[in-house]
């Protein structure tokens, strides 16, 4: 594409652009009338609020799971689903359902922690790779080759195994492999703006490298890396499930919705739903984030 | 850019991106507890004195760092990985050697599976688009792409086995079937060759359910590429001259759009080898199959570190290799490419 015709166009769009409470009006109602977006904001909300609630109440001494997450023989062991335990018992007397609540604000807190990271991170140092150039520029794309030719779960649980296990440490894990995604991504958005106008007046007005990275560059790029954040919250639920069915992440006693997995798949020949359950729980949350972020990104790529 | 000069850089980048993720475990196995000894015998490396004593020097970890870093990739390079102790102590290399070619097999039947699956439901999903059978395709692959690959496994585990006995729970192939004399080193293939039919048809129900359960994981990000490529490819000039040479709606859908919109699924094949690697550490476990990712979970929940590190730079080198054959595959089939 000639640099004219992009700068001639990005300047009829800014002309064109509604105001930003307009724009606001317009994606939310591009995402209410999108079904999908809807079942997945309904989703994502329910399990942001269960998290909280879960949160506050720990921070109070209380609880709003029907029964306590921990505490043995609240019930008869491998007891069905009914109205009293909506997911059964487990082995040890356990309210399936308590400990599955209760586990909420885990995968919720590791990814968001992880995301708000490397949108952080990543936003920061691809786009100060695009506008440096030369060197820079050159090893960041090359470790971010090194990152993207181990898997993330293969990465993680080496790291995780240097570190040893817990969720601080898988998170911690988690967030020094996840940014390079997000560099690559940023820089590639921050080149396809440096040479626009604006980049170019604010240069000539005499406005520093990191003060045109900060003013002009971050929020011109910022809808295309949330729009992948936003998709990528579920991947980081999927793959922090994975390390926790591994062991590495919350430990027994303490419910962990992957770590319940492993625990449970024991014992499915006799009682199937109790490993099912959790892993269900897992799926839907990470179905929730994908339709809000699918939605999203139809919203902001249509306004 | 020729294709020569397209390979050789290629090649120079995955020679640099190896010695990447070699640095990447040196520096791992160095804050393994303090002791570097762990990376290569793991914790038991003081019931075994003497390999350690053995190790200290060949490994030279005394030494300053940048010296073992030096005598670490040599080994690395001469393919010498430690000693597992999960496995009773026998070289790393003799393990991946083992259940390395269970994994292709997995690996082999999950990417047939999903390539399957995801071809014929991305053409019907193009084909019909914003229509019921669209949406509905959408929905199944939504619901395999988020779901956890133990999870996957387990529900094909309880309604295959379990439920409808239709299918083996687990292991390689019915115990008592003599083995084929290893020939590929894949034993399916093997036993194909030999005309070992007993092993083939026991080996084929083994290896289904969990290749099975990794593609419906995986399968959908195929569908998703190739929809939006033959969307896209149908709104092309050759397309509406294709069509308007008279040629029938099937003719022009298939013929001249399909071959086109195939491309980008070259690439994601590799994409599908990293997915479907990863899934295998939890589905080998589940469904107890004697591969490398059984291997991997084993390492992890007895802390054999000199495994989780090997297998690590061996899933590195499986990755780039896919990724060097995508791109030159790539390069073969895309005129556009090679002339650019």
């Amino acid at each position: 594409m000639e640099p004219e015709s992009a700068n001639e166009k990005n300047t009829t769009a800014a002309l064109n652009a509604p105001p930003s409470h307009e724009r606001i009006r317009n994606i939310l109602h591009a995402l209410r009338t999108n079904r999908g977006a809807l079942i997945g904001a309904t989703i994502a909300t329910v399990l942001v609020v269960t998290a909280l609630a879960v949160f506050v109440a720990g921070v109070l001494h209380t609880r709003v799971t029907p029964f306590d997450p921990i505490k043995q023989d609240v019930g008869p062991a491998f007891a069905y689903p009914s109205w009293a335990h909506l997911m059964g018992t487990d082995e040890l007397g356990r309210d399936v359902f308590s400990r599955v609540v209760a586990a909420t604000p885990n995968d919720l807190a590791v990814s968001f922690t992880v995301i708000g990271f490397s949108l952080l991170v990543g936003a920061f140092v691809g786009t100060y790779a695009a506008f440096r150039g030369g060197l820079v520029d050159e090893a960041l794309m090359r470790m971010t080759d090194i990152f993207f030719a181990i898997p993330a779960l293969v990465l993680a649980m080496a790291i995780g195994i240097a570190l040893g296990p817990g969720i601080l440490n898988m998170t911690i894990a988690l967030m020094a492999i996840w940014w390079p995604p997000y560099a690559r991504l940023a820089r590639g958005e921050a080149l396809k703006i440096a040479h626009q106008n604006y980049i170019e007046a604010a240069r000539l007005s005499g406005a520093g490298r990191f003060r045109i990275l900060l003013e002009h560059a971050l929020p011109n790029i910022s809808v295309t890396l949330l729009v992948y954040a936003s998709l990528d919250v579920g991947t980081v639920i999927l793959i922090y499930s994975g390390l926790s069915y591994l062991g590495l992440a919350v430990r027994p006693p303490f419910p962990d919705w992957g770590q319940m997995v492993s625990a449970y798949q024991d014992y499915m020949v006799s009682v199937p739903w109790l490993p099912l359950f959790p892993g269900l729980v897992i799926a839907l949350g990470v179905v929730g984030f994908s339709l809000l972020g699918d939605g999203l990104k139809d919203a902001l790529g249509g306004s | 850019m020729n294709t020569v000069s397209f390979i050789a850089r290629r090649l120079f980048l995955a020679i640099f991106v190896l010695l990447g993720v070699a640095t990447i475990t040196f520096i791992l196995s160095h804050s393994l507890g303090g002791d570097p000894i762990y990376a290569w015998l793991g914790k038991a490396a003081s019931q075994h004195p003497q390999l350690a004593l053995q190790y200290e020097a060949k490994y030279h970890l005394s030494d300053p760092v940048w010296v073992q870093y030096y005598y670490y990739l040599v080994g690395v390079a001469q393919g010498n990985l430690g000693y597992s102790p999960s496995r009773g102590f026998v070289p790393v290399t003799t393990v991946i050697a083992q259940t390395l070619p269970y994994t292709v097999q997995i690996a082999f039947f999950a990417l047939v599976i999903s390539l399957l699956l995801g071809v014929t439901l991305g053409v019907v999903s193009a084909r019909y688009h914003h229509r019921a059978a669209d949406k509905s395709i959408r929905a199944f692959y939504l619901a395999g792409i988020c779901s956890p690959s133990f999870f996957a496994a387990l529900v094909l585990l309880i309604v295959f086995n379990l439920e409808l006995h239709l299918l083996p729970s687990g292991g390689s192939v019915d115990v008592g079937i003599s083995v084929p004399s290893p020939i590929t080193y894949l034993p399916i293939l093997d036993s194909l060759i030999e005309g070992n039919l007993a092993y083939f048809s026991s080996a084929l129900q083994h290896v289904i359910l969990p290749s099975m359960a990794l593609a419906l994981v995986n399968f959908g990000v195929v569908v998703r590429v190739l929809r939006s490529s033959m969307l896209d490819v149908m709104q092309s000039n050759y397309i509406r001259t294709a069509r308007a040479k008279g040629l029938t709606e099937t003719t022009v859908f298939f013929k001249h759009g399909l071959r086109n919109a195939m491309i980008p699924v070259v690439t994601l094949a590799s994409i599908l080898v990293t997915w479907l690697i990863t899934g295998t550490i939890f589905v080998e476990n589940i469904f107890a199959y004697p591969g490398i990712g059984q291997y991997v979970f084993q390492a992890l929940t007895t802390q054999d570190y000199p495994g989780i590190m090997a297998t690590t730079l061996v899933f590195a080198v499986i990755i780039v290799a896919t990724n060097l054959v995508a791109d030159i595959l790539y390069v073969a089939i895309d005129p556009q490419i090679r002339l650019s």
